[in-house]
């Protein structure tokens, strides 16, 4: 084989003019939306409305709705927060760490991802308040001071995930803010709208691509990908303590913070690679995002998901090294008692079937990476639903044991977040830059000077 | 002082007159200004008055306030404010009430009848909870579960509230005057015909004297008492054994050696109460006495489950196994009998049924050795001749000891015979009776149906119906006449040799009910406004100072002495009881039966723990009640054994059809561990129809199977053909069931050390094997925290606790659990804060069981607590793991964390969502503590080790100048134990009797090892196996 391997793909395939990435860009907001925009908005509107509806009912009646019961405390609401949480972590790795690591690649996803990571987060949000007995009174988990002296218990996981998941929404929403400004302007100064105009042009804060603005921007955009960056780290060890610092085998386990970031990074990357597959199609992006992005990021879901299986084997390992006889039993249990088809299903679509990323094939043709990336959305869940569940449904006591089954009203309010995510990425796509025109500008052919003096090499 | 005044003119002028009052200096030396001040209330500009003709002058602030009224005004008056009812204050303090302070009356409690003795707390006038009568000999103090759960039957919603007549298919509330002329009419053109009194056992001296008077009014009347369940054939066995008596009570705490034959007289057989008191007695790891209990019988049951040996066997194979026994003992020479036992041998016996024949050896060595100190019990169910058998048995072996003087008396109306009851409905059907008056009884539910009394009822001239609720008799009647409740009731019971118990109403009925010898009592006076509310009360007296009074030999006048009997709700008479029996010598001829062999299946009905024969189906709180065997609540089911279950090819949950002659049920298959091959065993009390919401449709009626004829017992059919339905019926169990051949989770119990067991011999040998096994003191990352005055700790011996479920009842009662349903059993969802959880290990066919009450763990590291966001769990001073109702939000993140899981959550309004807000009806409300605050949807609850209880004994103690102790407060739980497994005191208290239980040598925590620190202590159970076997 005789690949020249000093010479980089480029990141912007078919030697687009930059005109040509703005127009590309800004096509969907400048048309109008054509029928299958609203075929498909009236199907996630309709997940979302069923999931709004059994929420409703839920209140009304009380999570008694639920499959929830007296040895399983936490079930589907909890499995999805942790999911969402889960997808939520691509965005900021794309666009925080990989920005840090100079890793140009990203830009064609990271606009994109970022988005994703926000109304991941926005349906995670919701779960953890939704799901409490009072939500009415999910405001006692905010430290707030008030003349009955009563205060938060520090001690408590759930506190944490409170900062935790609110500071990573609130960082992330304002990188991503401020990503968007000078896309905003550009905007701005396409349209002739004056509605849009204004929209834009209060978004934009008066930008206006002067030099000392860029300097400024690209300063706190600096910043801010440093900032973002231990968060992504952060909150996954922090959800993974809601189970880690429990006293109950199968949660109660130190390998849960590396293990629960790389299953998020693993399923944040699945998501973003099942979208995007869509939004490059339908948007015409295939250019931008090319199947080289593509192919990098099934690598780092074949990477994540061996670190996932590693620690599913690594708990094994533990639970029978710890010599704790409740531990064993856990394992034992989750591998093959009542529980066991949720645990293969687990196996097979998050340790087996992305080994066939190591085909270069199979990592670089559409469909394969589809079903793949799918199976892996599929496996992430269930990986939440087997910590969850079959953990608390036979603990210590055998007396108390129970077996969980979801109730219709479960598998509503679940359909329910995916239809908010998606009407959330549907209006996203048309009404803001899905790449940021900006940076795809500059790591465009010929958009920096080389040493080369600007000449394509490929 | 004349000087000062000259000084202050106007003050001089005064002085004589007032005394000088100032509240300034300036008011003292009489500034002029202050003095002027002094005429208006208001500083000047402050205020200004309202005149019509200055408005146009108002000023900006009074505009302002007048605008604010106006508008409040306006506002509040068109709010739909929402009635909460009147609420008056007692502006005159009733006698005997001090408002938030409970009130005790000593009764007598006629949820069964063993009448016990009971004490009724009542909280401004309202019964809230049942506590036994510490007074009373038989069940000292205790209550079982139907006890306390008759507080709910008061209130019941669903009682009868007015008379019912029947016309057409529908029932008419119509006055109690109509149905007093229309019944009296009858009753007086009876002429010959005959008037049927149908009732259950009659307990009470007085309500005997009322029927009597009655039956001196109306002649032909004719009394017909039956029992679902009574001791009827057993004590037919003694009278033919001995010629006179009953069967006696039986010292069980005396005995060293207990063989029980198909007898349950740890759950249903007899007084629970009282035989558990002295059954525990008899298993005191204190005095280290440790009686041995052999179970022979067809099913598990509470008294199975305490066994140290149990042996499973058909009930027909009884008789063969007593003779066996005689001619074993007989052939070592234990005695010396002229029965011939020729034809039966134990050894092959034992081989025929798969009898462990070693076990059944040591049985025979121990009857042996325990001569005069050991009793063999049958089974009210057994037929006599296993009776007569096992009579002469205890007589041979000298067991006649352990029998005690006294005897119990459940009924001073005889059972009717099956031929009386036959002859009572073939008077029915030729048109021979007039009236028939139900007397607080269902006899269209309980009599088999073969016997053709509901038909025959229609041919009836007049049916009158006395009961507290509808049922399936009363559906049948013309006339439904709505009685008082146990707590709104005069009456006396006399239930033991020497014993009187007396009852008297703690609340004036609810409802327009009369009490039931109230409505004979008028019919007999045979004028409708015969009737007043102390018409019974007047009776009991005159008949008390006429017949009970004299005979007591009393120094204090009746008045006194009815004052202070009321008050103890208790009268000791100088019975002497009768002592003598010798052996009927004509009775060893009835046992010469050859020995048959019985093939074939069988099936036995029996009493349900919890709603008996049906009379507590209706209460939610009774069928909620964990079976204290299986677990399953809401139903009843065919408990058969594995090896039947593979052979009729069903699982648990498949419908089968069971038909016995003519007769069939449809149920669906438990399998249940320890039950003997071939043998069907369904318990009574279910499928009612017309019942109420509660009860109806709940189960399978099992009287469908009985017939008036039978060829073993009442209760036991024989030849007995099934076959599966293909249907599957889902039953709902507090409890998971475990594959008994499952490795994985086999004997969990044990190698977690949840139960902890070692053997009496063994116990002996090392004092020291169970604390040998502790972990010792573990490192925590919390600091321990110091608890140096008061703390609260609770101990339960598991030697003593029989695991029958009354603690449950009691603190569902004392805590305002709610009724969830089965829906909600289905999913795990129940609320009782006390659970009794049931382990099996051994063989499915011959279990060995332990129990385990399982409530709040009160740790001192309590995981759940430093787990809940907004710290509604949290810790007292004294020990306590506390809930915050008000600061829960439902995270449910404790009860995950809880390793006893012990918290339950409120997932529904559950009082809402229980057949459709039956719960929510006013009435109910009033049966709530006041103490406890009723939880509602979303939050956490769990047991609080009774804080209430503690909060009042604080305030008593803090009243009365003295520090509060731990024996000042008992648990609901500890006060219900009939058998005082529960202690509960202040761990630091090392003068107390909890303190000994608590620091016992054979105390363990569960779950030791998660170093939380418990606050529960269990005493290990010890079995008393054979010495060779520890």
């Amino acid at each position: 084989m005789n690949i020249d391997y000093s010479q980089q793909a480029p990141v912007v395939a078919g030697r687009l003019t930059l005109a040509q990435i703005e127009e590309l860009v800004a096509k969907p907001m400048d048309t109008k939306p054509n029928k299958k925009f609203f075929i498909a908005l009236s199907i996630s509107g309709s997940l979302l409305i069923i999931g709004a509806v059994f929420l409703a009912f839920s209140f009304y009646y009380g999570t008694g709705l639920w499959g929830n019961n007296q040895p399983v405390g936490w079930a589907f609401p909890i499995v999805n927060f942790v999911f969402w949480v889960g997808i939520g972590h691509a965005g900021t790795l794309i666009s925080a760490i990989l920005f840090l690591l100079r890793q140009k690649w990203r830009t064609g996803i990271a606009r994109f991802a970022e988005a994703m990571t926000i109304f991941a987060v926005m349906c995670a949000g919701i779960f953890p308040v939704i799901h409490t007995g009072r939500p009415w009174l999910a405001g006692y988990l905010m430290p707030y001071p008030n003349q009955h002296g009563l205060w938060v218990n520090f001690t408590s996981p759930l506190v944490w995930d409170v900062f935790a998941v609110s500071t990573y929404f609130t960082v992330s929403f304002v990188f991503w803010y401020v990503g968007l400004i000078p896309d905003f302007a550009t905007m701005r100064d396409r349209t002739s709208s004056k509605i849009k105009k204004t929209i834009y042009s209060v978004f934009s804060l008066g930008w206006r691509h002067s030099n000392r603005h860029w300097t400024h921007y690209e300063k706190a955009y600096m910043l801010l990908a440093g900032f973002a960056t231990p968060l992504v780290l952060s909150v996954h060890t922090i959800v993974s303590f809601d189970f880690a610092v429990s006293i109950l085998p199968g949660w109660h386990t130190t390998i849960f913070p590396p293990y629960f970031v790389a299953g998020a990074i693993f399923s944040g990357f699945a998501m973003v690679v099942t979208v995007l597959v869509f939004v490059r199609k339908i948007f015409d992006l295939e250019h931008i995002i090319t199947i080289d992005h593509l192919e990098k990021m099934n690598k780092i879901i074949l990477a994540t998901g061996m670190m996932v299986g590693y620690a599913y084997a690594m708990e094994f390992f533990i639970a029978w090294y710890s010599g704790v006889p409740s531990e064993q039993f856990v394992f034992i249990n989750r591998a093959f008692g009542p529980y066991a088809w949720a645990y293969w299903i687990m196996v097979s679509c998050n340790v087996i079937f992305p080994q066939l990323f190591w085909f270069k094939k199979i990592r670089r043709t559409v469909p394969f990476m589809m079903v793949i990336v799918i199976l892996v959305n599929v496996g992430m869940w269930f990986e939440r639903f087997v910590i969850t569940i079959t953990s608390t449904s036979r603990d210590f006591l055998p007396s108390s044991w129970g077996y969980y089954k979801p109730t219709i009203f479960d598998i509503g309010i679940l359909l329910g977040s995916f239809g908010l995510f998606f009407t959330l990425v549907i209006l996203f796509t048309k009404s803001l830059p899905v790449v940021s025109i900006s940076e795809i500008k500059a790591v465009a052919d010929g958009a920096q000077p080389t040493i080369h003096g600007g000449e394509h090499h490929a | 002082m004349s000087d000062f005044n000259s000084d202050n003119p106007q003050l001089s002028q005064n002085s004589e007159l007032q005394p000088n009052y100032w509240r300034s200096f300036e008011e003292l030396h009489n500034d002029p200004n202050v003095l002027e001040a002094r005429h208006h209330e208001f500083k000047d500009g402050a205020t200004d008055d309202f005149d019509p003709l200055n408005l146009s002058s108002i000023s900006r602030r009074k505009f302002l306030a007048l605008l604010g009224a106006s508008a409040a005004l306006a506002g509040t008056a068109c709010t739909d404010y929402r009635d909460k009812g009147e609420i008056v204050p007692y502006n005159i303090k009733p006698e005997e009430i001090t408002v938030g302070k409970p009130n005790y009356y000593a009764s007598t409690c006629t949820a069964c009848a063993n009448s016990c003795g009971i004490l009724i707390k009542t909280r401004e006038g309202r019964p809230i909870k049942v506590d036994g009568n510490p007074d009373h000999p038989v069940n000292k103090g205790k209550i079982c579960a139907k006890g306390q759960a008759n507080i709910l039957n008061l209130y019941d919603p669903e009682r009868l509230k007015k008379p019912l007549k029947k016309t057409g298919l529908n029932f008419n509330e119509v006055s109690w005057k109509e149905v007093d002329n229309d019944v009296l009419a009858a009753l007086t053109f009876a002429g010959s015909k005959e008037i049927a009194i149908v009732c259950n056992s009659i307990t009470s001296p007085t309500t005997f004297k009322v029927i009597e008077d009655f039956k001196i009014k109306f002649p032909s009347t004719k009394v017909y008492s039956y029992n679902f369940f009574n001791d009827s054939v057993k004590n037919a066995a003694w009278q033919k054994t001995f010629d006179s008596g009953k069967y006696p009570l039986v010292k069980w705490n005396e005995a060293n050696v207990i063989l029980s034959l198909e007898s349950d007289f740890l759950g249903v057989d007899g007084n629970k109460l009282e035989n558990s008191r002295l059954f525990a007695e008899g298993r005191d790891v204190d005095t280290k006495t440790f009686n041995r209990l052999y179970c022979v019988d067809s099913t598990l049951t509470i008294t199975g489950n305490n066994a140290d040996y149990r042996l499973r066997l058909r009930p027909e194979a009884q008789f063969e196994f007593v003779m066996s026994l005689m001619n074993e003992l007989s052939s070592k020479g234990a005695f010396n009998f002229s029965v011939n036992t020729s034809g039966y041998s134990l050894s092959g016996f034992a081989s025929k049924y798969n009898l462990k024949k070693k076990v059944l050896d040591q049985l025979v060595n121990d009857l042996a050795t325990n001569k005069g100190k050991a009793i063999i019990d049958a089974g009210r169910s057994l037929a006599e001749n296993v009776h007569i058998a096992v009579n002469l048995l205890n007589e041979a072996l000298g067991n006649s000891e352990m029998f005690r003087n006294d005897s119990a008396v459940n009924t001073f109306v005889e059972n009717s015979s099956v031929q009386e009851i036959e002859s009572l409905i073939q008077k029915m059907n030729s048109g021979n009776v007039a009236v028939v008056i139900h007397f607080d009884s269902n006899p269209v539910y309980h009599l088999a149906s073969d016997f053709g009394y509901k038909d025959a009822l229609s041919k009836v001239g007049l049916v009158v119906s006395l009961s507290e609720r509808e049922n399936e008799t009363t559906h049948l009647s013309k006339y439904v006449l709505p009685i008082n409740h146990n707590f709104e009731s005069w009456g006396d019971a006399k239930t033991r040799t020497g014993v009187i118990s007396l009852q008297q109403p703690v609340i004036a009925p609810l409802n327009d009910t009369r009490q039931k010898e109230a409505i004979l009592l008028t019919w007999i006076a045979g004028k409708t406004d015969a009737f007043n509310e102390t018409l019974y009360h007047e009776y009991l007296m005159k008949n008390w100072e006429a017949s009970i009074y004299p005979k007591l030999n009393s120094k204090l006048d009746f008045k006194r002495f009815w004052f202070g009997a009321l008050h103890d709700g208790i009268v000791l008479t100088n019975e002497s009881p009768s002592v003598s029996r010798s052996i009927n010598p004509g009775t060893t001829s009835l046992l010469s039966q050859p020995s048959s062999s019985v093939k074939g299946y069988t099936v036995v009905i029996k009493e349900n723990y919890n709603i008996s024969d049906g009379s507590f189906s209706h209460n939610g709180w009774m069928q909620e009640l964990p079976h204290p065997v299986s677990k399953i609540a809401w139903d009843n089911y065919a408990a058969v054994s594995e090896k039947t279950c593979k052979d009729l090819g069903v699982k648990n949950n498949d419908v089968i059809e069971i038909k016995v002659g003519g007769r069939k049920l449809s149920l669906p298959v438990f399998m249940q561990a320890g039950t003997a091959d071939e043998v069907i065993v369904i318990e009574s009390g279910f499928g009612r129809t017309n019942s109420g919401t509660v009860a109806n449709g709940v189960g399978f009626n099992s009287n469908l199977l009985l017939s008036k004829t039978n060829n073993y017992s009442p209760w036991i059919y024989s030849g007995v053909s099934i076959s599966k339905t293909g249907d599957t019926y889902k039953l709902a169990s507090s409890q998971e069931h475990h594959a008994f051949d499952d490795a994985k989770t086999q004997d969990l119990h044990k190698t977690r050390h949840i139960i902890q067991e070692g053997t009496v011999a063994g116990y002996l040998k090392n004092p020291d094997l169970i604390k040998e096994k502790h972990e010792g003191e573990l490192i925590s990352v919390y600091d321990p925290q110091p608890y140096n005055g008061l703390k609260w700790g609770m101990s339960i011996d598991l030697n003593k606790c029989t695991g029958c479920g009354d603690c449950v009842a009691a603190c569902n009662v004392e805590n305002n659990i709610p009724v969830v349903g089965k829906d909600q059993v289905l999913v795990s969802r129940e609320m009782q804060w006390l659970r009794i959880d049931r382990y099996y290990s051994g063989t499915v066919d011959e279990p060995s069981v332990s129990v385990q009450p399982m409530l709040c763990q009160h740790c001192d590291q309590a995981p759940c607590e430093n787990v809940c966001p907004v710290v509604a769990t949290n810790h007292s001073p004294d020990g306590l793991n506390q809930m915050v109702y008000n600061r829960c939000v439902g995270t449910r993140y404790c009860s995950n964390n809880c390793p006893y899981k012990v918290r339950r959550f409120n997932f529904f309004n559950f009082r809402d969502h229980f057949r459709d807000s039956y719960q929510e009806n006013p009435l109910l409300s009033l049966m709530h503590n006041p103490e406890v605050t009723v939880r509602s949807r979303g939050v956490m609850e769990k047991c609080t080790f009774c804080v209430q209880r503690i909060a009042e004994a604080r305030a008593d103690a803090t009243y009365e100048k003295r520090t509060l102790k731990g024996s000042d407060v008992t648990t609901a739980c500890q006060d219900s134990c009939g058998s005082n497994a529960i202690h509960f005191g202040d761990i630091n208290d090392k003068e107390s009797e909890f303190y000994k239980y608590r620091n016992h040598e054979l105390g363990y925590y569960v779950l030791e090892e998660l170093n939380i620190h418990p606050n529960v202590t269990y005493i290990a159970k010890l079995r008393n196996t054979y010495p060779e076997e520890a």
